[in-house]
């Protein structure tokens, strides 16, 4: 009756309902199991034993099924695979409470290891290829496990290994019970095979991956959580700390041992070692763990003991330039310290302490010796002797002493930037670092300013005259880099200003090239810095028009005189030149008449004709004549001396004498002298109202070198003293026709002592008032400020030009005070007002 | 495993069919079957003691048309005929057909 549209009725094959049932169907799958154990179970048919699981969980009998695997298995392990294992610890290891430590050689000890862990490896696959065919049969079960959330039958099989095996407590000899257990022996193993491996012997990586890796795949409990797998919670920690222990022990021998450069070498291929083994040997989830171990034993630990040892520390290595151990020195910290601190503060203790050995250098220098000739410029006072080399004297010492200190300064920048460029890699931090050592280094030798400045003009003066526009170009490099250290910027100023000075009125220097290191600094330093250099740049320039000018004008007025002297003039707006060329410095003794000197009369007359030639296009405006910054070439006429027949006395002679101004005017008064006339030094000065200091340096300059010996000087003695008298040398020869007489002030030389505390006196009167200006300025703006508000505000506005002391801005202010510029405000005293 | 392309299921009633292995695979059960030592892995022969020769030409049928379309969506359903339904079923649940084809961990 059944109708061709309803579902057939489900017929299954006459089967007996015994032979269907639970124990033979079980009978099947045990039998099955005994054969995938052994081996056997190419006759086997799957479908066979599929279908058997799957009739046991229709009848709603799958736990008792999955209980009676579990009991199978467990069987199957006493039975037949703790007996293999009980006997491969014992044949491989001498005695298990010695698993630690062993009398037997390395070799012995590896090779029994490596047994050990292949019986082991070789249970756990095979144990484990059983269990996925196992698996597969009962997969029907596990189907309907999963939707009640039990335990896989993978997973309850993997944990009766772990829990049977491998948590198996070993027996001693006796018989009694061990506190080991087998996975703490193949731990032990592992281990020890890993620090053989890291001696150098040769062990079977593949056996410890595979080991490890059937370490990551159990479990501590059935449950399978991600982070409990039995290589996380117990090989992992075991393996940190034997490695801790390893390195702890191999630095100390290292430190024992060898140097830093070794342990830094050797520091680098540990790492590189243990990030390889994370890939061979253990998982590469240890990998950044051990890292850490590494950095912590290795790096961090003894850090401090390497670098601080005597001839291969950090010290060694920047002194001999030792780049590769700084550049591995360099990849280590970076790792364990972001901010670099050790690093950081050993290189600036070496940068300082370099740097203050060049100052000592400099104070045991002797400069004294003539090879050191190269670097004295023009030879002056002392000079004895025409032809051979000379000594320097102290003066040109000391200018030595000052190039030598920025050459060194300069020569350790170049250590320092080659350094940071090789090793470390242009690092920032490593960068500032060095350049704030630098700074402060520079900024603690009280003559840096003067010192940069000195290396400036002798590089511009000497070094630059015919050199190609790269080298230039290196030299002005160097300069700005050290201008830009110096903190005492109004110092350096005012000593730039003065050498700037000397060289732009005695020619000394191309000016192209001096134009474009100013330009630099006021790129640098800003505008108002370099004002006054630009300004002595534009009276230059027009001071040149002038003289063509004037020149133009007097042959225009047709005054044809022969005689008549030529004059090349430069014109100085005051407040640009340096205060000493001026001719307004304080002299020792307070004698303030420079302008005031008795000029001969045919010089009279020049200058009053171009003063009225000057002031034909401006009004308003008065020239003041400096002559102890002047020059002045002089033809003098030698008659032949009578009574001598041969040689150059016998001859007229003819030279023109290039002197100083007032040299110039000194010798302009024996024109009016009869032959045997002599005049006194008083009465030279009385004539002409040079100031002694001056008129004595002209008159040695004119009358005690045989070179330049146009007077004669009686007595004949190398000084000079008020009462010596002068008279026309007569018997003056000199191989050259055109004589220059050594000009005094030509030479930038270093300031004597008591210059130099003229100089920064004057320079802390000038900064008294920048300060003041400062102050009212902000509080202008401000009205009302407290104390400390009121200096930060100030130092960070004059930052650019120096570094006001707090001492000297609180001065300033109770002067301001009592001035009334200020006010206390009432109730707060540490603040101010503003009183307009 | 894989030897050959095609298999031969065989139904406890005598009727064998050849299945392309690629197709047959879908059923987890089959490829339990097919992976590992046993005796159907070696001859490509998998019989089924529990399901009728109509019942498993349709589960065949069913492998070649999932194959077929395999690589488009929005399939049309296949035409089962209303008698063999609950057969069908059941052999499906067998064959694990009943959810999306898992690859399962092997370690």
């Amino acid at each position: 009756m059944a109708s061709r549209n309803r579902p057939r009725p489900i017929r299954r094959p006459l089967i007996n309902k015994e032979a269907g049932g639970f124990d033979q169907c079980w009978a099947t799958l045990q039998s099955a199991m005994t054969d995938i154990h052994n081996k056997n179970a190419s006759k086997l048919s799957f479908e066979n034993l599929y279908r058997a699981s799957y009739k046991i969980t229709l009848v709603k009998r799958g736990e008792d099924l999955f209980n009676k695997v579990k009991e199978f298995e467990t069987e199957w392990f006493h039975k037949h695979i703790i007996p293999g294992v009980d006997e491969l610890v014992r044949n491989n290891l001498p005695s298990i409470a010695l698993i630690q430590m062993t009398t037997s050689s390395s070799h012995e000890r590896r090779e029994a290891g490596e047994r050990l862990l292949r019986g082991i490896r070789k249970i756990w696959e095979d144990h484990n290829t059983s269990m996925n065919l196992i698996a597969d049969m009962l997969m029907y079960l596990e189907r309907s496990c999963a939707e009640t959330k039990q335990a896989s039958v993978y997973a309850t099989t993997i944990g009766l290994f772990r829990d049977h095996i491998l948590k198996y407590g070993l027996k001693d000899v006796d018989g009694s019970d061990q506190p080991f257990i087998i996975l703490d022996v193949v731990i032990a193993v592992v281990l020890d095979l890993i620090n053989m491996d890291r001696d150098g012997d040769i062990v079977d990586r593949n056996l410890l991956r595979d080991i490890t890796g059937m370490l990551e795949q159990l479990y501590e409990t059935d449950e399978e959580k991600e982070n409990e797998k039995l290589y996380t919670t117990i090989f992992e920690p075991r393996f940190l700390a034997a490695s801790d222990v390893f390195y702890k022990a191999e630095c100390e021998k290292l430190l024992r041992e060898s140097d830093a450069g070794s342990w830094l070498r050797h520091t680098r291929r540990r790492l590189l070692e243990e990030e390889e083994r994370c890939v061979t040997s253990v998982s590469n989830f240890t990998k950044d763990s051990i890292a850490a171990v590494l950095e912590k034993e290795l790096v961090l630990a003894k850090m401090d003991d390497f670098l601080a040892m005597e001839g291969s520390g950090l010290k060694a290595m920047v002194d001999n330039d030792r780049e590769e151990d700084l550049g591995i020195l360099y990849q280590l910290i970076s790792r364990i310290d972001k901010s670099k601190n050790t690093l950081k503060t050993n290189l600036q203790s070496r940068v300082m302490e370099l740097g203050l050995e060049i100052e000592q250098t400099l104070k045991n220098t002797d400069f004294s010796a003539p090879t050191a000739a190269g670097a004295a410029g023009e030879a002056e006072e002392g000079a004895e002797g025409a032809d051979k080399p000379k000594a320097l004297g102290p003066a040109a010492q000391q200018t030595a002493a000052a190039i030598k200190w920025v050459d060194d300064v300069l020569k350790l920048k170049a250590k320092f930037d080659s350094l940071l460029e090789n090793c470390f890699n242009n690092d920032l931090i490593i960068q500032s670092a060095i350049t704030k050592s630098f700074s402060d280094f520079i900024n603690m030798f009280e003559r840096s300013a003067e010192f940069v400045s000195l290396f400036i003009d002798d590089s511009l003066k000497r070094g630059l005259k015919g050199k190609s526009d790269e080298d230039a170009e290196v030299v002005l490099q160097k300069a700005i880099v050290l201008v830009r250290y110096l903190s005492d910027r109004d110092l350096f100023e005012r000593y730039y200003q003065k050498h700037l000075g000397r060289r732009l009125l005695h020619s000394k220097s191309e000016i192209h090239i001096e134009k474009e290191l100013v330009r630099r600094m006021r790129a640098e330093l800003g505008n108002h810095f370099t004002a006054k250099f630009e300004g002595m740049f534009k009276d230059m320039e027009l001071s040149k028009d002038l003289s063509t000018n004037y020149k133009d004008h007097i042959r225009n007025l047709g005054d044809d005189d022969r005689k008549s002297t030529e004059l090349a003039i430069h014109v100085l707006t005051t407040n640009f030149w340096p205060t000493d060329v001026m001719g307004r410095g304080v002299l020792q003794d307070g004698d303030t008449s420079r302008s005031d000197c008795i000029f001969p009369p045919s010089i009279k007359r020049l200058q009053e004709s171009f003063y009225k030639f000057y002031c034909q296009d401006r009004s308003g405006r008065i020239l003041t004549w400096v002559p102890s910054t002047g020059s002045a070439d002089i033809k003098c006429f030698f008659p032949k001396v009578p009574g001598k027949e041969s040689g150059p006395l016998s001859k007229d002679r003819r030279y023109e004498l290039n002197v100083s101004t007032y040299g110039m005017i000194v010798l302009m008064l024996f024109n009016d002298l009869a032959s045997d006339e002599s005049l006194s030094f008083e009465e030279i000065q009385l004539k002409t109202n040079i100031p002694v200091p001056d008129l004595t340096k002209t008159l040695t300059s004119l009358s005690v070198p045989p070179k330049f010996r146009v007077l004669a000087k009686e007595p004949l003695t190398k000084s000079v003293k008020p009462t010596d008298k002068f008279s026309f040398n007569a018997q003056f020869v000199s191989k050259q026709i055109k004589i220059r007489v050594p000009v005094i002030s030509s030479t930038s030389k270093v300031e004597g002592n008591e210059e130099r505390k003229e100089t920064e006196r004057k320079n802390d009167q000038t900064r008294a008032h920048v300060v003041d200006a400062a102050i009212v300025r902000i509080m202008k703006q401000r009205k009302e400020l407290t104390h400390t508000q009121l200096t930060t505000e100030v130092i960070g506005q004059l930052s650019g030009r120096f570094k006001p002391e707090i001492s000297l801005i609180k001065k300033r202010i109770e002067d301001l005070l009592t001035r009334e510029y200020l006010e206390r405000m009432e109730g707060d005293t540490a603040a101010y007002r503003y009183l307009a | 495993m894989s030897d050959s392309k095609y298999i031969t299921l065989i139904s406890y009633d005598g009727f064998e069919f050849v299945v392309l292995r690629e197709a047959a695979l879908i059923s987890e059960t089959i490829r339990a079957m097919l992976r590992g030592p046993f005796r159907e892995a070696q001859t490509g022969r998998c019989e089924f003691g529990e399901i009728r020769g109509p019942v498993l030409e349709k589960v065949v049928e069913y492998f070649h048309y999932h194959h077929a379309n395999r690589d488009r969506t929005d399939v049309p359903d296949m035409d089962i005929p209303v008698d063999i339904c609950l057969e069908l079923l059941m052999a499906a649940d067998f064959l694990g057909l009943d959810s999306k084809p898992q690859m399962r961990d092997i370690s």
